[in-house]
Parts: structure tokens; C-alpha cells; sequence
């Protein structure tokens, strides 16, 4: 007799109710009956038998209610001990064959890892930039940033995030559609300390209601007040970021009231930010001031024109975004007395905080959508492999599974039993991933998003409970693949040797894994190879200008010295003079120039006539936009002259007015190619004085590296008028950024009040710029090889199994006379031929993503065929390697074996 | 009858856990050798004892089988686990340690208090 638990384990069900009770009146029946017997033999007749048998066995109809009802406990109880005795020898079981063939677990342990590793990283990353928001924001889905979108004639339709103070307190004292409206600037520049202590950090303005709206408490002290952020407040107050108040501050508690020195003025400490709040941006905040503190212009409380701060609202309850966004921009149309002809019309938007400033997804969050989607690639090109190897595996035990279905094991059990198998190597593989997702998830923050402020755990509960998941899923479906084939009897049947006709289904599963393990590298080959080629094609556009090469250096002052404008004009013009000649003498340096107007920095316009022409004509770039530069600006800069001449010591404030236009402008107003001579216009009186073009310069890139032409022109540094903001360019022969401490060095004392000298290269503007093609190449690529080294490892042991179960065929062949070459040729064959169908529907499926992705890449289609040729030659390459050693086992048979051995 | 000894709350499935460490049994066998050890001076309902099988086998102290017995009736046979045998050693040592201590107590002579 089986030991009855045991033979229980095998077919665990629950039984019916009726069923139940049946048996147990039974049994009560059979012991009332046994006893009646006993009593009759002692010499009781058969109705007193029964009576006492009844009398002695207790009340009857309660004893069988009560029964029935145990036994129904009894029932439910045994099944889920049951079923965890189950689970528990499965798990056993497992855990004794993965310790018996570790080089199989770890290869399954690393690829799950990797893929769940991949996966959940990319997902803390996105939740942090999409769903959570920044941090200490409370409820950020109702919260919006407020865009607008405008229809220019000539240009189409332009959004933009920058309002005037009159948009918010129109917003803010008018709409029924948000519950509170704040005004925010994130990203000023201020100078914190003073002579050698100062530095540069990154400063906020606020409305003294925008703390209240995101929904953040002050770590220490409070925020300001509406009477504080008032112009002609009684004092500056600033509220510090936490990391500030720790490393500049030593995490000082007493330091509410303090004073500290903000631009060269006084500021007093009311408060400390809690660690990580980044505002409604996910960038660093080092100090937080009023917003009135930051005044573009005289009458900036009520300029409809000029546009400096961002608006964030949160939705009443009950409006939806649609609801507000058109009550606002209803309200706004009525409201606007600007002059801008298209602001009439205004669209006003309620777009997510996580939006750019010109109101569309980011391109680093489509670049970590895309990220997402290769690591599932990932996932499951490592979850088709560990099938691969779960088959093979089942396939190597098919006798053992033979003789346990003999021994009335059902199908059902080993299902189960194998599914047990994958999930405890899943669950492994899912423990090891936790060690994935900090280094994917520091790659991702620190070279895509360096910008973010990132100070919770890549590990946070929500990533754990998506790796568990995800875990969950890879254990099911690695598992399931083998157990149907199981199910189906597969590898059931005792297949003596050589490849029955079941075994040669499960290979036929195993080989499309092959095929599509092959196709999802491809795919992730290419594009790899279209986002490398977009930074190579990124760090090689000609800009115009050679970043690269370049140094910029600009001065602060103290904000509050009482100076006049013509002042303050002196003492720049004396200050960058003095530093140009300073610079000049330096051995490393090149070229050197003064320019207001620098690329990557700042750009400006000036209404322009020219002589012959009613308007100028409006190119989608935008423009006219001017610079004033100093003699040395295009040799600096590496800009070359198409014609005429550029500026030289004779050009100065009084001498003859004139220009250099770039080549667009050129062809743009005098299309005949007679710019030089010609003679425009600048300023808004009514007759300004011609200034005659002397040269044509070749186009530059103003702010970034995908930019339309844009009408630009140059005049020399003193001509100007209105507009200032000096930079001191440097071209150094060598590397510029080992030049920045002798330039700070060399120019400190050129003049004693300058509170900052910013020296940084021009490159280091742009920098940004470069992360989504850096990441997407370095992250893609990544995840392709990984995803190549997991396939060829797929197809090599898919064709290793193929020579073990053909010793046979390839023995006989060679009895035959076949050489070694065709044995290495027939396993060749066999593997290419996969790899080549991989490569076949991986382009196909390439293909079919490439307009998707388009948007994302810089100077490259997504259709190249070089990188698909590229792509298919890789996978083929690896696809010889992986053939290559069990290829040569294949010729080293020994026929004389291999046909004794049946 | 009146001088049998009831059976104290709980005490039946130690009982019965002691009876199948021995072999496994079913349900009438059981009660014939709970009635034998005792001398017949135990009184419980037998049913009692299929609450205790019923009881204990949700607790997995103990197994069950459908077999037929000696006299050829369809009966249900009760085995105990080593979960059950671990509960009885746990149960007995209990037991006798109860017992005794009562029985100390209830049996010492009168004590003398104060008397110095």
C-alpha cells in the first residue's frame, strides 16, 4: 500500500461536499454495524445490539452534523497542507537540481537577472519622471504647468512655458478651473558668498504661494511670506536647499536668521528645504528667493511683453485639464493688452510638470521609453533562452519522466513540478537582479538625465514590487513553454535514443526561440547603430562655431551696487578689455574675442529696415539676430568669411557704421549676391542711419545643434545700442578645459569687485544636448550585445544538442566518407540558417519601427541600410562562434563509436 | 456505570494519538482498545473518537485511507504522521507532568503553619 498522504499529493483536489458527507455516514454506518455484531456474538439480541451500539456511539443525529461538518474541515484543511507539502518537496526538488548542474543555474540566474535587472531600473526611472513627479509634491497629477501656444503668421504655431507676472496674478485671482496658481523660475543664476568663498549655485524665485501649492513643509524654519515677496520688501530673504544648507553650512540648525550674502547683498535665512525638494522641476534648487526679487523690467508687475517666470496651477476638484485649460485661455484673451497681435488668440495649456518648456514630452523621456521597450527586448530574448535551456533540459531527462509517469505521477503534477523548477530559478535570478538595477540605474541618471536630482534609492519599494513582478512573469513563462510541452506528451514518450517524432517538435519550439532570440538582437543592433551614429553625427555637426575648441568667461557683480546703466556699461567694457589683453598674452591661447551675444547663451534682435525692401521676409529660424563682436570673433570662434572683410582695430563706437550678415541672411534679402555695399537699418526711430554690410559670414547655430537658418548679422563691439552682457571667448591651441584655472587665475585681479568669474567651455552648454544620443547609444548597445551574447549562447546550445542527439547520423556519414570539412559544414549550415531567418525578420521588424523612432535621431535615417548591413554581419559573425565548438566535436566522432554505441 | 471516570476536556486525542502510534487502526478498533487499556472504566461516546480522527487529521497529526478491515466491512484507516507523533511526545510529557503535579498536591499530608 502507497502510504495514503503520498498517493493524496498526486491527485490533490478538493472533494465535494456530498462526497463528504457520504463517506462519512459510512463510516459511521459501518462502525455502528461492527459494533452491533460484536454485541450480538456476546449474545445480545440483534435489536438490542443495535440499540446499544447506537446508545453507546452518542447521539446520533448530532454525532452526524458534527462529523459532516469536521470532515469538511478535515478536507479543506488537508488540501492546503497538502498543497504546501507539495510546493515544499518541489522546491526542494528544485533547488537539488540547480545546486546538481550550477553552470546551468548561473547561466539562467544571469539572464534573468539581467532582464528583470534592466527592466525594473528602467521603470524606477521613469516613475520618478512620470507618475511620482518631483519629490515632496503632493498629488502631482492635478498639478499643471502652464504652456501657451500661439499662431504666428509666416512661422505656424509656437508654445512656450514663459509668462509675465500679469499672466499669473490674472491666472491666479480669475479662473474657476485651478485651485491655486504659483510663479517659479528654477534655473537662475546666483552667487552665494563672497571674495574666495563665493560660489555659483543654482537659484530659484518663487511666489510666496508656491510652497503651499506644490504641498511641501520646510524641513527647518518656514517659507516667505506675501509681505516679504513684495517690492520694497523690509528685507532679502532666502530659504536654502537642503543639500546647501548641509555642505556650505555644515548643517547648521541655528542658522534661521542668520544673514547670508546672496549676488554681494544681504539675505536672511527664514528656512531649509527638505532633502530632495527640486521644486516643480526634478533639477537641483540650491536657494529659494521671492520672485519680486527678480525684476526684468521697471513695470514688470503689469508688462505683458516681457516673459520670465513659469506658471504652475493645480486643478479645482471636478474640472478636468480641458475644463481649465479653456476657462483659462478665455479668460486670458480678454484680459491681454499686450501688443503682440498673435497673443489675442492665445491657447493656454495644462500640460504635465513633467513637460519641456515648449510643452511637449521631453526627448529624454521618449528616449526612456524607448529604453523601457529594449529592456523588455531583453527580458524576453533572456526568458526565450532559459526556455531554450528548461527544453533541453527536459528533453536530457526525458527517461527519468518516463519512469515517474509509470509510477502514476500525473501529467498535471509534473507540470506543476516543472513550473516549481523555473520559479525557483526566477526567483533567483530576480534576487541577483537587485544588483542589476543600481548599476542600470546609475548609468541612466548620471548620463541621460545628469540634470535630474536624484536622491532616493534606485531600490525603492515600488521598483521592488516591479521586479517581483516581473519575476513572477519570467518564472511562469520560462516554465510554461517546457510544462506544455509535458502536457502534451512531448518528451514523455520513452524515446530510446535518437529523435523521436516528439522530440523533434520540441526542437522545432526550440528553434523558432532561435530565430526570434536572433530578430530581437538584430533589432536592438540597429539600433544601437542608428543612436552611435547619431552621436557621432551630434559630436561632428558643423556648427558653424567649434565648441569644442572654445572657452567662455563672463563676470558677476554685486546686483544691488547702486550704478547707473552707463556705469555699469564702463566698468564691463573696462573689465573685458583689460581681460582680453590678459588672455591674449597667455602662450596656449589661440585666438581670443569680446562678444555680447554668444552661442548656446544668449541671442537678441534689433527692428530692422533695409534700403529697397517694404519688410524682411520671415524665415522659420527666426531673426534677424545680432551679435557685437570684437576684431578676433571669427578666427575664435572658427567662423569663416565668405566675402568682404571682417572687423578690424579701426571699427569702434563713432567710426563708420557697419556689418558683417551671415550667408542666410545674404541670400535672404539681397538674393542676387550683392549683400556687400548694402545698407540696413537697426533700431525702432523712425530714421536710424545706414549701416553698410562689409562681409559674409558663414551660418552658426545659436542655442542648438537641430536648429532652422536663421537670418544673423555682426556689428563691432561699441556700435551696439541696447543691448549688453559681455562674454570673453578664448580659443585655445590644446584641450581648453585644462586651460579654465590658469585663465581664473590669470584674470582675478583684473578687478577687485567682480563677485564670480565664470569660466566653463562652450561644449559644456551643449553638453546636455548630447545626453539622449549618448544614452540611447550607450544604454542600446548595452542591451544589444547583451542580448547577442544571450542569443548566440541560445544558438550554441541548440546546435550542441543537435550534434550530441546526430553522434549517429554524423558517424555514419563519416563511415561514409564524408570529411571533417562537410561534418563542419552540415552543423555550419544548421546554425546560419537560424541566424539568417533571425536576421531576416529582425530587419523586417526593424523596419517596421523605423519611422517611429526617426524623431529621436540626429543626421542619420532610421532606414540606413549601412547599419542594418552593419547589424545582420554582427549576428552572422556571432552565429559562426557560436557554431564553431560544437562544430568541431562534430568532426572529431569517431565512426566506429558512434555507429557501436546504438 | 456511575463509576466510570469521564473523560476530561481534550484528553481523548492524546488517547486516540497514543492508540495509532502502535498501528495504524480504524475508528472501532480504536475505541475497542481505548475501552481494553483502560479496563473498560473510561466513558466517552464513541463518536467522540471521530470527532478526535476528524480533528486531528485537519491538524495533520494524523492520515487516513479507505481499506477494508479484518471482517471484511469497508472502513476507513487511520495512520499517525510524524507530525503526530511529534505532538504526542509533546502531549504525553504534558500529561504527566500535570498528573503528577495534581496528584502531589492533592495527596500531600496537611501543612503546618505557624506553629514555631
Amino acid at each position: 500500500m502507497i502510504r495514503p498522504g503520498i498517493r493524496r499529493l498526486f491527485h490533490l483536489r478538493l472533494r465535494r461536499r456530498d462526497v463528504v458527507e457520504r463517506e462519512t455516514r459510512e463510516e459511521i454506518e459501518s462502525h455502528l454495524a461492527a459494533r452491533a455484531e460484536e454485541l450480538e456474538r456476546q449474545g445480545l439480541t440483534p435489536e438490542d445490539a443495535k440499540a446499544e451500539a447506537i446508545r453507546r456511539f452518542g447521539s446520533l443525529d448530532l454525532a452526524r452534523r458534527r462529523l459532516a461538518d469536521a470532515a469538511l474541515v478535515r478536507e479543506r484543511r488537508s488540501a492546503v497542507r497538502e498543497w504546501f507539502e507539495a510546493l515544499r518537496q518541489d522546491v526542494r526538488y528544485a533547488l537539488r537540481s540547480a545546486v546538481h548542474e550550477p553552470g546551468f543555474t548561473l547561466v539562467v540566474i544571469i539572464m534573468i537577472a539581467l532582464g528583470v535587472g534592466a527592466n525594473a531600473a528602467m521603470f524606477g526611472i521613469l516613475d520618478r519622471l512620470l507618475v511620482r513627479g518631483p519629490e515632496h509634491v503632493v498629488d502631482p497629477s492635478r498639478l499643471t504647468r502652464i504652456y501657451y501656444s500661439v499662431d504666428v503668421p509666416g512661422l505656424g504655431r509656437f508654445s512656450d512655458n514663459t509668462f509675465g507676472y500679469v499672466t499669473y496674478t490674472t491666472l491666479r485671482d480669475g479662473t474657476r478651473g485651478f485651485d491655486g496658481v504659483a510663479a517659479y523660475s528654477e534655473n537662475d543664476e546666483g552667487i552665494l558668498g563672497e571674495g574666495e568663498d563665493a560660489r555659483r549655485v543654482r537659484a530659484g524665485h518663487a511666489t510666496s504661494d508656491f510652497f503651499a501649492l506644490l504641498g511641501v513643509q520646510p524641513m527647518l524654519g518656514r517659507f516667505f511670506d506675501p509681505t516679504e515677496d513684495q517690492p520694497g520688501a523690509a528685507q532679502h530673504v532666502v530659504v536654502l536647499g537642503y543639500e546647501v544648507w548641509r555642505s556650505r553650512f555644515g548643517g547648521d540648525r541655528n542658522i534661521l536668521g542668520k544673514t547670508v550674502p546672496i549676488q554681494g547683498d544681504p539675505y536672511v535665512v527664514v528656512g531649509v528645504m527638505p532633502s530632495g525638494f527640486t521644486g516643480a522641476n526634478l533639477a537641483r534648487v540650491d536657494i529659494w528667493m521671492p520672485m519680486s526679487l527678480r525684476q526684468p523690467t521697471s513695470e514688470w508687475q503689469t508688462a505683458w511683453d516681457a516673459q520670465w517666470l513659469k506658471v504652475v496651477a493645480r486643478l479645482s476638484p471636478g474640472f478636468t485639464r480641458e475644463a481649465a485649460e479653456a476657462d483659462a485661455s478665455q479668460l486670458f484673451r480678454t484680459v491681454y493688452a499686450g501688443d503682440e497681435e498673435p497673443f489675442r488668440e492665445a491657447q493656454l495649456h495644462a500640460g504635465p510638470l513633467w513637460y519641456d518648456d515648449a510643452g511637449r514630452e521631453p526627448m529624454e523621456v521618449a528616449v526612456a521609453r524607448w529604453l523601457i521597450g529594449v529592456s523588455l527586448v531583453v527580458l524576453l530574448v533572456a526568458c526565450a533562452n532559459v526556455i531554450n535551456l528548461l527544453l533541453a533540459r527536459a528533453l536530457r531527462r526525458r527517461r527519468e519522466v518516463s519512469v515517474r509517469l509509470a509510477l502514476g505521477v500525473t501529467r498535471g503534477r509534473l507540470v506543476r513540478q516543472l513550473l516549481t523548477e523555473s520559479m525557483v530559478l526566477a526567483v533567483m535570478g530576480g534576487v541577483a537582479a537587485l544588483l542589476v538595477v543600481p548599476v542600470v540605474a546609475g548609468l541612466v541618471r548620471g548620463v541621460l538625465l545628469a540634470n535630474v536630482e536624484w536622491t532616493g534609492s534606485a531600490l525603492d519599494l515600488r521598483v521592488l514590487f516591479v521586479a517581483g513582478g516581473l519575476t513572477l512573469v519570467a518564472g511562469l513563462l520560462t516554465g510554461l513553454v517546457p510544462a506544455l510541452q509535458i502536457g502534451r506528451g512531448v518528451v514523455s514518450a520513452d524515446l530510446r535514443s535518437g529523435m523521436g517524432p516528439e522530440g523533434a517538435r520540441a526542437s522545432r519550439v526550440r528553434m523558432g526561440l532561435a530565430v526570434g532570440q536572433a530578430a530581437a538582437s538584430l533589432v536592438l543592433l540597429v539600433g544601437a547603430g542608428l543612436f552611435l551614429r547619431s552621436l557621432h553625427q551630434a559630436n561632428s555637426a558643423d556648427l558653424g562655431i567649434e565648441p569644442g575648441q572654445i572657452l567662455a568667461i563672463d563676470a558677476t557683480w554685486p546686483s544691488s551696487a547702486s550704478t547707473s546703466r552707463a556705469e555699469r556699461r564702463a566698468r564691463s567694457t573696462t573689465f573685458y578689455d583689460e581681460a582680453l589683453r590678459r588672455v591674449q598674452r597667455m602662450p596656449g591661447v589661440e585666438a581670443a574675442a569680446i562678444a555680447i551675444g554668444t552661442p548656446f547663451f544668449s541671442s537678441f534682435q534689433e527692428r530692422l529696415r533695409v534700403a529697397g525692401r517694404d519688410s524682411i521676409p520671415r524665415l522659420p529660424g527666426g531673426g534677424p539676430y545680432l551679435q557685437a563682436i570684437s576684431p578676433d570673433y571669427f578666427q575664435t570662434t572658427g567662423l569663416r568669411l565668405l566675402s568682404g572683410r571682417a572687423f578690424g582695430s579701426g571699427d569702434h563706437e563713432g567710426s563708420d557704421r557697419v556689418a558683417i550678415v551671415n550667408e542666410t541672411m545674404a541670400r535672404a534679402l539681397w538674393p542676387g549676391g550683392d549683400a556687400i555695399g548694402q545698407c540696413i537699418m537697426i533700431g525702432s526711430e523712425p530714421d536710424p542711419p545706414c549701416t553698410q554690410v562689409v562681409g559674409t559670414v558663414e551660418d552658426a547655430h545659436r542655442f542648438s545643434l537641430q536648429e532652422q537658418p536663421a537670418m544673423q548679422y555682426y556689428l563691432p563691439l561699441g556700435q551696439e545700442e541696447g543691448i549688453g552682457g559681455s562674454r570673453l571667448l578664448v580659443r585655445s591651441r590644446g584641450e581648453p578645459g585644462s586651460m579654465i584655472a590658469e585663465v581664473r587665475s590669470g584674470l582675478r585681479d583684473v578687478d577687485a569687485s567682480v563677485l564670480w568669474l565664470e569660466v566653463a567651455t562652450l561644449q559644456n552648454a551643449l553638453d546636455p544636448q548630447m545626453r539622449p544620443w549618448r544614452l540611447g547609444a550607450t544604454l542600446i548597445g548595452v542591451f544589444g550585445l547583451l542580448a547577442l551574447v544571450i542569443a548566440a549562447i541560445g544558438l550554441y546550445s541548440l546546435v550542441a544538442f543537435m550534434v550530441t542527439t546526430r553522434t549517429h547520423e554524423i558517424g555514419v556519414r563519416m563511415a561514409l566518407g564524408a570529411g571533417r570539412r562537410s561534418v563542419m559544414r552540415l552543423v555550419m549550415r544548421r546554425g546560419l540558417s537560424l541566424a539568417g531567418a533571425g536576421v531576416v525578420v529582425g530587419v523586417v521588424l526593424a523596419w517596421g519601427l523605423a519611422s517611429q523612432i526617426q524623431d529621436l535621431l540626429f543626421g542619420v535615417s532610421a532606414e540606413d541600410p549601412v547599419i542594418y548591413l552593419g547589424a545582420g554581419i554582427i549576428l552572422l559573425i556571432s552565429a559562426v562562434l557560436a557554431c564553431l565548438v560544437p562544430g568541431q566535436r562534430a568532426t572529431r566522432v569517431d565512426p566506429m563509436k558512434a555507429l557501436r554505441a546504438d | 456505570m456511575s463509576d466510570m471516570v469521564p473523560l476530561l476536556k481534550g484528553t481523548l486525542d492524546i488517547l486516540v494519538l497514543k492508540a495509532l502510534s502502535w498501528t495504524p487502526m480504524h475508528g472501532i478498533e480504536i475505541t475497542n482498545w481505548l475501552a481494553e487499556r483502560s479496563g473498560g472504566e473510561l466513558s466517552f461516546d464513541e463518536s467522540g473518537v471521530y470527532q478526535a480522527l476528524y480533528r486531528m487529521e485537519a491538524r495533520g497529526l494524523i492520515e487516513a485511507e479507505w481499506g477494508v478491515s479484518a471482517n471484511n466491512r469497508r472502513a476507513r484507516f487511520y495512520a499517525i504522521t510524524p507530525d503526530g507523533r511529534r505532538h504526542l511526545k509533546a502531549e504525553t510529557r504534558q500529561f504527566v507532568r500535570y498528573g503528577e503535579l495534581l496528584t502531589s498536591i492533592l495527596t500531600a499530608p496537611p501543612e503546618t503553619r505557624g506553629a514555631r
